[in-house]
């Protein structure tokens, strides 16, 4: 597939601070990226040096094989000449201009002949839903409207780059998970490389092709949502995706991705990973993925006995939280047992992954 | 064009030729800022140093220093902080009432009264001290009015004294001191006093424990403002001190240039001395002023709770009426008398009336060209202090390349320099270049002059403008220059117009820099009418502050009519 971005050894500094360390990616023509980490992780940044709003200390971008920024050949393109679209965080909408002319502004720099920007607009308005508003001050427009600005304006010139800052997180839940849908579809339709940046995990699991997780100005974790989701490398990507409960346990004998070990109550437990040597270890299991069940008294493999601290309904499951010794689990489950109930809470191998330590207690 | 293209365009320079044409204008721009104010510093500077003029043999010295310690120099020092101190807390104590009444109580007249500061505001001083001269000098209307009707002959009121210039000066700097204290006032956090109400406090014990203590770090701005404006004031000593022998330090720098032989030497140093104490005070006030800005603004926009003021409230009304009949009315009034009268007499039922003195504004070929010179001034002058403006307050906002710090440190250095003080400046290192005697010196001084109200009203606009408007123009594919003028521009369009409008204003009544600098053929219109009114044509010198007043009012009223988008 051909790429349509690509990054290699990207630092950017402000002062003394490093704010990006070295990153390196790729990114196929029609694939959605996304960089998903806390605030100040470098995310954004390295997004506005893809735009060329930020000017980073070294490195090297490509925009469908072609240099954009280059430290060693001092190079940098200006961001106008970049041929992006990007969706800002406050949308950016010009207050001055109409709908129209906002979405026509990409088209109009480049000296498009007018039949070709009003077809153009006209059909980009279409694809977010927005032909009727052409004429309305962009100040007339709701929060979610404005944001389909935003996109239509970052699309109507075909672009080769989407880039995408935080675009929902102006918005309320229920508009965000149709927008959300919007965007996959549109990204699907233009076919490019697209960049899309968020703290928000359920986003960048339900949009992103493949995920950059990104720490302290570092690329923690890079894989599909579903790796992503279903063995992160360590605590902080198993947290950052999503809710999770960590279990300390004693590890007694090494396989071949499985190991073999005792929960804190004495269970015995067989999980999903590698391990140089037995000795301590720490593993992960979502709340999802445990079955919760009264108590009848079974033993076995992966079945742990604790009693219920706490019950909350969430509508379509209960959120328990269950003591398990001196640890808490929370689990997700439709069946009903009382607070204070004791229940024994199972899970499959392959749901519960050894995590790396990286010198955590 | 497609990136390959660009990128082999673009591979020279580290971050692009346009970049590099940015970084063009801010040197261009740091270097016209630097040029305009720092030369007439370095040639004040110099010249106190001097034991003459420019042009003169002179040789160096320490003289002018030592003579600012000369008896009648601390006491002109003296006079003029305590008018200026007297000043500032009468201003600050009726523009902070006024402020308070229209914002936090249920007065009835707001937007009368706001309308009347308004128009107090933009009322030139040098017009509103000549007024004055007309009603409260010996002579004048009001002792003539107490002799005539209550056979009082000791004429009581003398115009030409201290008293008299605190009082023009206080009605004149009130309106600054309400427009310094409305913002505070009226953005207050509502929930500040409303959890004070809710906890059981009463209405004045609310304005005595919360609003007052709140309000502190606005008063002492406004404060020291108001003692810099009064410092620095030059027309109402100049009209009413002179003829009565009470100097300010701006004056008694007047006097010593216009009177031979000049002793320019010691008026540079009167003048440095009068910089240090009003650049120290701006400075306060401007530390001042970001100290508060924090616990107080908030952006919620809650209706504020009114103070009822009971029986207390026609009084209040009363006395804000009494305030626009003083500072705007009743001179006003006193002006068109005065200007449609042949001989001067305080009873109007004597008087012989006349068009004359306005038949005579045309038919003098120097009343006209000062007319056109003023516009020419004002008109075009604005523009190129706008348009430096714009760029300092984009430079040192936005662009913030190195250096930037020091561009705004330059820029806002002429809110702490009297108006006399640059005017002497340019006076002295203007005077070799062949410029010198035409209108280009005026308009270099007001632009060097006023230039903070320029970056001041734009950078508070540009600060507002999400910096992801413009990025967002960058990504679309507009180059910086484009991007300024088709989305920047636009969006400071109501900025630049309210700026224009201040501008034009200053540029249009500012007589303290035109005082020394005007030449025979660059007279303006105020320095017209204070000669008029120093050779006692009153007749003609109204004539012509009715028609300056009449065009100032009715581009303020034309400019908040206007609409301010297109």
């Amino acid at each position: 597939m051909a790429t349509g971005i690509t990054i290699k050894g990207l630092v950017k500094r402000f002062g003394d601070k490093t704010i990006i360390d070295h990153v390196s990616f790729d990114i196929a023509v029609g694939e959605l990226v996304c960089l998903l980490g806390p605030s100040g992780c470098g995310k954004t940044t390295t997004l506005r040096c893809i735009a060329g709003l930020e000017a980073p200390e070294e490195g090297r971008i490509e925009i469908n094989g072609q240099p954009v920024f280059d430290s060693a050949e001092k190079l940098a393109v200006e961001p106008y000449r970049r041929n992006a679209g990007m969706v800002f965080q406050s949308y950016a909408i010009w207050p001055h201009l109409s709908v129209f002319e906002n979405v026509a502004f990409p088209l109009r720099v480049r000296n498009t002949p007018n039949a070709e920007v009003e077809k153009k607009v006209m059909r980009t308005l279409d694809m977010v839903g927005l032909a009727d508003f052409r004429a309305r001050s962009a100040q007339q427009l709701s929060g979610g409207q404005q944001q389909r600005v935003a996109v239509a304006r970052a699309i109507v010139h075909e672009p080769d780059v989407l880039l995408f800052d935080e675009p929902l997180s102006n918005l309320d839940a229920r508009l965000r998970d149709a927008t959300r849908a919007e965007i996959r579809r549109l990204q699907r339709e233009l076919n490019v490389a697209a960049v899309y940046v968020t703290h928000d995990q359920a986003e960048a699991l339900s949009l992103a092709d493949r995920i950059l997780v990104m720490s302290e100005g570092r690329i923690h974790q890079a894989g599909t949502p579903q790796e992503i989701y279903g063995a992160p490398r360590d605590a902080f990507v198993a947290d950052v995706v999503g809710a999770t409960n960590f279990l300390d346990i004693a590890v007694h004998a090494v396989g071949d991705g499985t190991v073999q070990g005792v929960a804190p109550d004495g269970a015995p437990l067989r999980v999903t990973g590698r391990m140089a040597a037995p000795g301590p270890a720490r593993v992960m299991v979502r709340p999802d993925r445990l079955r919760v069940a009264p108590d009848a008294g079974e033993q076995g493999e992966n079945c742990l006995h604790g009693t219920v601290r706490q019950r909350l309904f969430m509508g379509g499951h209960y959120e328990y939280a269950i003591a398990i010794g001196p640890t808490v689990l929370r689990a997700f489950s439709p069946v009903q047992v009382a607070e204070g109930g004791r229940v024994t809470v199972s899970f499959e191998p392959c749901d519960c992954i050894v995590l790396e330590t990286r010198g955590a207690p | 064009m497609s990136a390959s293209d660009a990128a082999i365009e673009m591979r020279a320079p580290a971050r692009g030729s346009s970049a590099a044409a940015i970084r063009a204008i801010f040197i261009v721009t740091f270097a016209i800022t630097a040029f305009l104010i720092v030369t007439p510093l370095v040639a004040l500077l110099y010249g106190s140093f001097r034991t003459g003029g420019p042009g003169t043999n002179a040789t160096y010295t320490f003289d002018n220093w030592r003579g600012l310690l000369e008896p009648a120099i601390l006491d002109t020092l003296l006079i003029t902080l305590f008018i200026s101190i007297v000043t500032s807390l009468f201003s600050s104590a009726f523009g902070g009432a006024m402020a308070w009444l229209t914002y936090r109580t249920d007065f009835r007249f707001k937007r009368a009264l706001v309308a009347a500061i308004g128009l107090s505001f933009f009322f030139p001083g040098f017009i509103l001290a000549m007024a004055w001269v007309i009603l409260g000098s010996p002579g004048g209307v009001l002792n003539a009015f107490l002799s005539e009707v209550f056979g009082i002959d000791s004429e009581p009121f003398d115009i030409y004294s201290v008293a008299g210039i605190i009082w023009i000066q206080v009605l004149h700097i009130t309106p600054f001191a309400f427009f310094t204290l409305r913002g505070p006032l009226s953005s207050m956090d509502a929930s500040l006093e409303e959890a004070a109400y809710a906890s059981g406090a009463n209405p004045w014990q609310v304005a005595r424990r919360v609003t007052m203590p709140l309000m502190i770090f606005p008063l002492l701005s406004s404060l020291l403002l108001c003692f810099v404006l009064s410092v620095e004031q030059f027309a109402v000593p100049a009209m009413v001190g002179i003829p009565g022998h009470v100097n300010t330090l701006a004056t008694e720098l007047y006097l010593l240039i216009s009177f031979s032989p000049p002793n320019t030497g010691l008026a540079a140093a009167v003048g440095l001395a009068m910089s240090a104490v009003t650049g120290l005070s701006i400075f306060i006030q401007r530390r001042v002023v970001h100290r508060r800005n924090a616990p107080t603004v908030t952006g919620k926009g809650y209706r504020l709770h009114m103070l009822r003021l009971g029986r207390w409230r026609g009084l209040a009304e009363i006395l804000c009426l009494l305030y626009a009949l003083l500072s705007f009315i009743i001179p006003t009034i006193a002006l068109l008398y005065t200007s449609g009268i042949k001989f001067f007499v305080a009873n109007p039922f004597e008087a012989a009336w006349t068009w004359r003195n306005y038949v005579q504004i045309w038919e003098s070929p120097g009343t006209v060209r000062s007319l056109i010179n003023t516009l020419i001034v004002a008109g075009g002058g604005a523009v190129l202090g706008l348009t430096l403006g714009t760029l300092i307050a984009y430079s040192t906002h936005r662009l913030r390349p190195r250096g930037f710090r020091a561009l705004d440190v330059l820029a806002s250095l002429p809110f702490g320099i009297p108006g006399i003080v640059i005017g002497l400046g340019f006076l002295w290192s203007y005077v070799w270049l062949p410029i010198y005697g035409t209108l280009w010196v005026l308009i270099f001084c007001y632009v060097a002059r006023f230039l903070p109200y320029a970056t001041e009203t734009v950078g508070a606009q540009v600060v507002q403008l999400d910096k992801s408007l413009e990025e967002a123009a960058w990504t679309s594919g507009a180059g910086r220059v484009a991007s300024f003028r088709r989305i920047m521009l636009p969006l400071l369009r109501p900025a630049l117009q309210s700026g224009y409008f201040l501008l034009f204003i200053a540029y249009f009544r500012e007589i303290a820099a035109a005082a020394l600098i005007y030449t025979s053929k660059t007279e303006v219109l105020s320095i017209s009418i204070w000669s008029f009114f120093e050779n006692a044509n009153w007749g003609v010198a109204s004539a012509l502050s009715v028609v300056t007043t009449v065009i100032t009012v009715s581009l303020m009223v034309a400019m908040t009519r206007a609409p301010l988008k297109l």
